[in-house]
């Protein structure tokens, strides 16, 4: 069993054992479960061995005084430093003067939200085990943002991540916030707001309008000095230089200042919260917060902007002479036929649509994609030829990783020289491209078939549900190599070593979110549907570099990606 | 001339270094707090010393350490059993019979987590090992950069979780590849 398989909660009670903040309730319940559960026990000692582990690792690099610096790109097991001789045990830890150093310089390792962070918690639960079904962590959605400047770069937030007890530290631009109470947040920067859970949160500083429906009532916004309860309704504030100012716009709200009674204001009444006195009523209309029908206008007109944008990436990427085919997915409607958009034009390579369902691409009333949730969801191609080198690469939205295997491009009968390239269910990108079919394969009885699958780092949990993701994987015999990206950046580098080489590559029948001719019929190995949506598909015969991929990215992204 | 004590010191030194992470690690996984783990490890070192002589040099160090570490973490669980965060004894008794079992499974585990922290971008990775570093408290760190707890051991978490998901996938292949 991996740590990932376990309950949710079973995953909350060792983080915050670990981490000591674990409350005796749980704690209880935790010890309840490890003696009832010799798996779970096993699984606890990993966790708890980790743990170990990293302690002693930081325990050397700030004994060194080295800290990470011995940490090469690429890694390699067997070159771990040999540790120096040293008691730590028999004399006392003295680690206070170093951490005078290290805190000095937190602020730069502090780090939010990485927009390349891949996997940033793993919520991947197979399939077989999920009882209650998969729980992201969070109580919040970040729903939409526009022109929006982070703080630091570290902390900033993507459209779609899962936030849970985090800070919000905007710059500026105006970003949408949607607590999964159903209370909606809409707020304009320079702001701090601090989240506490679904039904409540701190705005140090900021302008804020909320909208509380029904469901939502007694959402709890605190401002200083003073504890706003939403009795459903919209209402903004504006936190200024620690000083807070409230009006509702429509229903009721109860607003307790300096810890005093509850005072229901209702629409139309503005208040100056005072910070040493009581509240004074001010004009209405003296509250200025975003305008959510103007921020849906200014929404759209980006998106539409951005849209154009990426047509004229999509016109000159598909003259690219290295092409050997690529999909747009943007037809909508009854097409069964997804055209090659490379060209000169192949209508031979044109794909063709089975069950895969027409849905919003990256944005919404501009682009299509296609869906291929239903497990016979899939799109055919056949592609003839030899090649010296494949880069596929392509914009995804992965729902979820249902399957053992998630297909992005795969090879028919995954015979010599043909590709397979996937997702596992933990979140590690696949390419492999078979070697020898005749040859058996010595780690499955009686089967052949030579091959090595170059995994990457896992880059996905069920946090980043709904996100659109730039993924590109390079098959390079050339130079020996294979590497995955994810937006724009190198995740991994392999190398194919002799026994694994093989220059001819080929495609032939092949299919698009789905695996045509699996050798074996158990579900967990042959249905490889995605669960997720694809808009863009390029698939190359040559090797693109590092820089070329990053650049392509960047001039397919939307600001929002 | 080394005397004969200092001799057998000698030998104690390099047995003990020898072990001291995984003795570390065994203890840590019966105790709730790194603080109480080192006090527990230094009680360990001291009577694995006084009893040095006893030590049957045919059976596995590790083994025999083991047993006077688990003594000592018992005795110290008993010391500070009000705690609320200290394992039951029963639940105690089988951690530590089957962590002993485990005792030489976990090698490719630390191999596998130094590869996924190379793997990581380097901001992360120094993030990871700073809230690992003897003696900084994660409230003072958060404090510094202007952050709550709460986020800090939220972005902490992720992270941990992440490199377990890694370490989990490369032991996988290790297998699938062996």
């Amino acid at each position: 069993m991996k740590f990932s398989q376990l309950d949710a909660e079973e995953r909350e009670w060792l983080d915050s054992y670990l981490d000591g903040t674990i409350s005796a309730d749980d704690f209880d319940r935790l010890q309840e479960r490890l003696l009832a559960n010799p798996d779970l026990r096993k699984v606890a000692r990993s966790y708890l061995s980790l743990d170990h582990h990293l302690h002693s690792e930081a325990n050397e690099s700030s004994d060194s005084g080295t800290m990470v610096s011995s940490w090469g790109s690429t890694s390699n097991s067997t070159d771990k430093k040999v540790t120096p001789f040293r008691l730590p045990t028999l004399i006392p830890l003295a680690a206070a003067a170093t951490v005078a150093f290290l805190l000095g310089t937190i602020v730069m390792y502090w780090s939010g939200k990485q927009d390349q962070q891949p996997a940033a918690s793993s919520e991947n639960i197979s399939p077989s085990l999920q009882k209650t079904g998969p729980i992201a962590h969070g109580f919040a959605v970040i729903e939409n943002l526009f022109d929006v400047q982070w703080q630091s770069p570290e902390s900033s937030f993507q459209q779609g991540d899962i936030l849970g007890a985090e800070e919000i530290q905007l710059a500026s631009g105006t970003a949408e916030i949607q607590f999964f109470s159903g209370a909606l947040m809409t707020l304009e920067g320079p702001a701090q707001i601090s989240l506490k859970s679904a039904w409540e949160a701190i705005c140090m500083d900021g302008a804020v309008r909320m909208k509380v429906p029904p469901a939502a009532r007694g959402f709890k916004l605190h401002a200083p000095s003073t504890e706003i309860e939403d009795l459903g309704t919209e209402f903004g504030l504006v936190v200024r230089d620690g000083h807070g100012k409230v009006e509702v716009f429509d229903g009721e709200i109860s607003v307790r200042h300096k810890g005093g009674d509850g005072q229901l204001i209702t629409k139309g009444v503005a208040l100056d919260l005072v910070n040493d006195g009581p509240v004074v009523e001010i004009r209405q209309g003296s509250v200025t917060v975003p305008d959510a029908s103007e921020f849906g206008r200014r929404v759209e007109s980006e998106a539409k902007a951005e849209f154009e944008r990426w047509q004229k990436h999509r016109d000159a990427l598909a003259r690219d002479k290295r092409l050997i085919a690529y999909y747009g997915f943007d037809r909508g409607g009854a097409d069964i036929l997804v055209p090659n958009l490379a060209v000169p034009g192949n209508p031979e390579f044109d794909g063709a649509v089975i069950m895969a369902k027409p849905v919003s691409g990256r944005w919404p009333g501009h682009k299509s994609a296609l869906e291929f949730h239903r497990p016979g969801s899939r799109v055919r191609v056949n592609i003839p030829g030899e090649f010296p080198a494949f880069t596929f690469m392509c914009w995804l939205r992965i729902d979820s990783l249902d399957r053992q295997f998630n297909a992005l491009f795969m090879g028919d009968g995954y015979e010599t020289g043909e590709p397979h390239w996937q997702i596992r269910e933990d979140g590690q990108m696949m390419l492999s491209v078979m070697v020898d079919d005749q040859r058996p394969d010595p780690r499955v009885k009686d089967s052949r078939g030579h091959h090595r699958v170059y995994f990457s780092p896992s880059m996905w949990d069920l946090s980043m549900s709904g996100q659109w993701l730039h993924l590109t994987s390079v098959y390079d015999p050339g130079n020996r190599q294979v590497s995955h990206f994810i937006n724009g950046e190198n995740i991994s580098r392999q190398e194919i070593t002799d026994d694994y080489f093989i220059g001819n590559l080929k495609i032939g029948n092949a299919e698009i979110g789905n695996w045509g001719e699996p050798f074996r019929e158990d579900p967990t190995f042959a249905i490889r549907n995605l669960n997720g949506r694809m808009d863009e598909l390029a698939i190359f015969g040559e090797a693109l570099d590092a820089k070329e991929i990053t650049g392509l990215y960047q001039s397919s992204r939307s600001t929002r990606q | 001339m080394a005397t004969e004590e200092d001799q057998r010191y000698e030998l104690f030194i390099q047995r003990f270094t020898g072990c001291e992470q995984d003795l570390r690690r065994f203890i840590r996984s019966l105790i709730p707090t790194w603080t109480d783990t080192e006090e527990v490890l230094q009680q360990t070192a001291i009577v694995i010393w006084r009893k040095f002589e006893h030590y049957d040099p045919s059976t596995k160090f590790i083994k025999w350490a083991c047993v006077i570490a688990r003594f000592e973490a018992l005795a110290y669980r008993r010391k500070m059993a009000r705690d609320r965060l200290v394992f039951r004894e029963d639940l105690f008794t089988l951690m530590a019979d089957e962590g002993v079992e485990e005792l030489d499974d976990h090698r490719p585990d630390h191999d596998a987590l130094l590869e996924c922290l190379s793997e990581l971008p380097a901001k992360l990775r120094k993030f990871v090992l700073l809230a690992y570093t003897p003696g900084v408290k994660i409230k003072e760190l958060a404090e510094e950069a202007g952050s709550s707890s709460a986020a800090y051991y939220m972005r902490l978490k992720r992270l941990r979780r992440q490199l377990m998901n890694c370490v989990e996938g490369k032991i996988q292949n290790t297998e699938l590849l062996s």
